[in-house]
C-alpha cells in the first residue's frame, strides 16, 4: 500500500515526534510513503482568517504537484494541514470557476485528482484495526487512555466528515486494537484554545486545563492526541493549569502514534517519549510497558 | 447585556455583503444561541458570537467590525457544526476580520495581537513556503511589543530539540511570492 504525503511544517519542528512515530508505524504495517515535492505549508488558520484564496491556492500547490507524481492520495498527520488541505481541495473539486482561478494564480493544472486523507482513517479504514493488532508486541494491557481529537480532526462540513463531530472513536478503536483502555470520557472535541496561545495565553491555559482535569477525572492515565498545537498546549501549558486550578494533574500527552509505536516495540527513536514535559516513562514503566534505561 | 442602539448608524448594504462574501444565509438566523453556548473563547469576551450576527443582521457596521470576538475567534467551528440552520459562524468570522483589516477599522488590543501572530505566521510561509516557528515567535515578540511572550517556555523548546533552529525552505520560493502577490491584487489588501 503506498501514500502521497505531507507533513506539514509543525511535524519538522516541534511535533517531529508524530513524525517519527507515524513513519515508523505505517513502516512497520507495509506502508510505503512518497513525499509530495516541494510541498508548502496549508496557511493553518492565519491563511483562511484574512484571505478567501489564499488558504486554497496552498492547497491547490500541494494537490497539483501530488498529481504531477501520479499519486492519488495525500495523507497527511496533523489535524491542522489535513483540515485546510481537504476543505481547499473540496472546495476546488466542486467549483470548476475556483479551480481554473486557482491554477492561474499558482500557475499549475491541477485536475482535482488527489484524495487527503488523516492518518487515523487510513489506520483504521484502508489497513485495519485486525492488521494493527496483529502487529502488537506488547499490548498495552491496563493502560487508560484519553483520546483528545479536538476541533480541526472532525469538525468538518457534512460530506468531508471521517468521523462523529461530538464523540469521535476513530482514535480509540486504534488504542484498543492496541491492548489499551480508551476511557468513555466527555471532552474529545473541546477546544485547547489552538493559536491564540500567543495573543491570549489566559483563554489557552483555562481550555487545555479544563480538557486535562476532564481526563483526569474520568481515570485516564494518558492522553493521546493528533495534531501538534493540541500536544503542545495540553502539555507546555499544563503547569500553568495546575497553578491555577491548585491542583496536580501529571497527564502526559502524547500523540497516538507514539503510543502505537510502543505496542509494537518500535526503536526508541520512533517511540521519542524523551520529548514531553510532562514525563510520559513513570506509567508506562509501571504498566511495564517500557524499560526507562532506554531512555536515560 | 443590552445593546445600546440610539446613536448608532445603521448600515442597510452590510448585511448583503457580509452575506454575499461568505455565501452564507445570515438573515435567517432566529438567535438561538446554540452557537454561544458551544463557544470556548465566549467566556473570555464581551460580546458573545450569536450578538455579532445581530449586529450583522441590523447592519451595525462598527460594532460589528471593531470588537474583540471576531479576532479571538479560536476558528474552532463548534458554533459552525452546531447551528441548527447551517450557518457557517467560522466563515463569517473570516469574512469579518477580511472586512475590519480591508476597512482599517482600529482593533481592540486582543486583536491586534492575533492579527500580528497572522502576520507574522504568514510571513514565514512566504518568505521560506514553510512555517518556521522560531521566525514566528521572534518576530511576533517583536511586533507585538510583548517580548517576553513564551520566553519561560523557550529552554524547554531547545532541551528537548523541540525546534529547529534553521527554517526549512522551499525550492520555488519565486512562484510562491507572485502567489501572494496576485492574491492581494484580487482582494485588494
Amino acid at each position: 500500500m503506498k501514500f502521497g504525503y505531507y507533513p506539514g511544517c509543525s511535524l519538522e519542528g516541534s511535533g517531529a515526534e508524530y513524525a517519527h512515530s507515524a513513519e515508523a508505524v505505517l513502516a512497520a504495517l507495509g506502508v510505503e510513503l512518497e513525499e509530495v515535492d516541494d510541498w508548502v505549508c496549508c496557511g493553518a488558520t492565519p491563511a483562511h482568517a484574512t484571505s478567501h484564496l489564499l488558504p486554497v491556492a496552498l492547497s491547490a500547490i500541494a494537490c497539483a504537484a501530488a498529481e504531477k507524481q501520479g499519486l492519488e492520495t495525500i495523507l497527511t498527520c496533523c489535524a491542522a494541514c489535513f483540515s485546510r488541505l481537504k476543505q481547499g481541495n473540496h472546495d476546488m473539486q466542486n467549483d470548476p470557476a475556483l479551480l481554473a482561478q486557482i491554477n492561474e494564480i499558482v500557475e499549475e493544472d491541477y485536475h482535482g485528482g488527489v484524495a487527503i486523507l488523516h492518518l487515523a482513517e487510513v489506520l483504521v479504514r484502508r489497513i485495519g484495526l485486525q492488521a494493527i493488532q496483529r502487529r502488537v508486541r506488547k499490548p498495552l494491557t491496563g493502560l487508560k487512555v484519553a483520546c483528545y481529537y479536538g476541533c480541526l480532526l472532525t469538525r468538518m462540513p457534512e460530506p468531508l466528515r471521517i468521523d462523529s463531530l461530538e464523540y469521535p472513536t476513530l482514535m480509540d478503536d486504534l488504542m484498543r486494537a492496541a491492548g489499551a483502555e480508551p476511557v468513555d470520557w466527555p471532552f474529545k472535541t473541546e477546544c485547547c484554545g489552538a493559536a491564540l496561545t500567543l495573543a491570549r495565553g489566559e483563554t489557552v491555559v483555562r481550555l487545555s486545563g479544563s480538557v486535562v482535569e476532564m481526563a483526569k477525572d474520568c481515570g485516564a492515565d494518558i492522553l493521546a492526541v493528533a495534531c501538534p498545537l493540541c500536544q503542545a498546549n495540553l502539555d507546555m501549558y499544563q503547569s500553568d493549569s495546575e497553578s491555577k486550578l491548585g491542583r496536580q494533574l501529571g497527564i502526559p500527552v502524547l500523540y497516538f502514534t507514539q503510543l502505537l509505536a510502543v505496542a509494537f516495540d518500535l526503536a526508541a527513536d520512533a517511540q521519542c517519549l524523551n520529548k514531553g514535559i510532562v514525563d510520559p516513562l513513570p506509567v508506562l514503566a509501571d504498566r511495564g510497558l517500557i524499560e526507562t534505561g532506554v531512555y536515560l | 447585556m443590552k445593546h445600546q442602539l440610539a446613536g448608532k448608524a445603521f448600515h442597510s448594504e452590510f448585511l448583503a455583503a457580509v452575506e454575499k462574501h461568505c455565501e452564507q444565509e445570515i438573515s435567517a438566523c432566529y438567535q438561538c444561541g446554540k452557537c454561544s453556548a458551544g463557544c470556548p473563547v465566549f467566556e473570555d469576551m464581551a460580546i458573545a458570537p450569536n450578538r455579532v450576527i445581530r449586529m450583522v443582521q441590523l447592519g451595525l457596521k462598527e460594532d460589528a467590525l471593531k470588537n474583540e470576538m471576531i479576532w479571538c475567534c479560536a476558528g474552532c467551528s463548534a458554533c459552525t457544526c452546531r447551528c441548527p440552520i447551517g450557518i457557517d459562524l467560522a466563515r463569517m468570522m473570516d469574512t469579518l476580520r477580511q472586512m475590519a483589516t480591508h476597512d482599517g477599522v482600529p482593533m481592540p488590543p486582543d486583536g491586534a495581537r492575533v492579527f500580528t501572530f497572522f502576520q507574522a505566521f504568514l510571513d514565514s510561509v512566504r518568505e521560506f513556503g514553510r512555517l518556521s516557528e522560531v521566525a514566528l515567535m521572534g518576530s511576533y515578540n517583536i511586533n507585538s511589543g510583548r517580548i517576553m511572550t513564551n520566553v519561560v517556555k523557550a529552554p524547554w523548546f531547545l532541551l528537548k530539540g523541540k525546534v529547529g533552529i534553521i527554517p526549512h525552505k522551499i525550492k520555488r520560493t519565486d512562484r510562491l511570492k507572485r502567489v501572494f502577490r496576485r492574491i492581494e491584487e484580487i482582494e485588494g489588501s
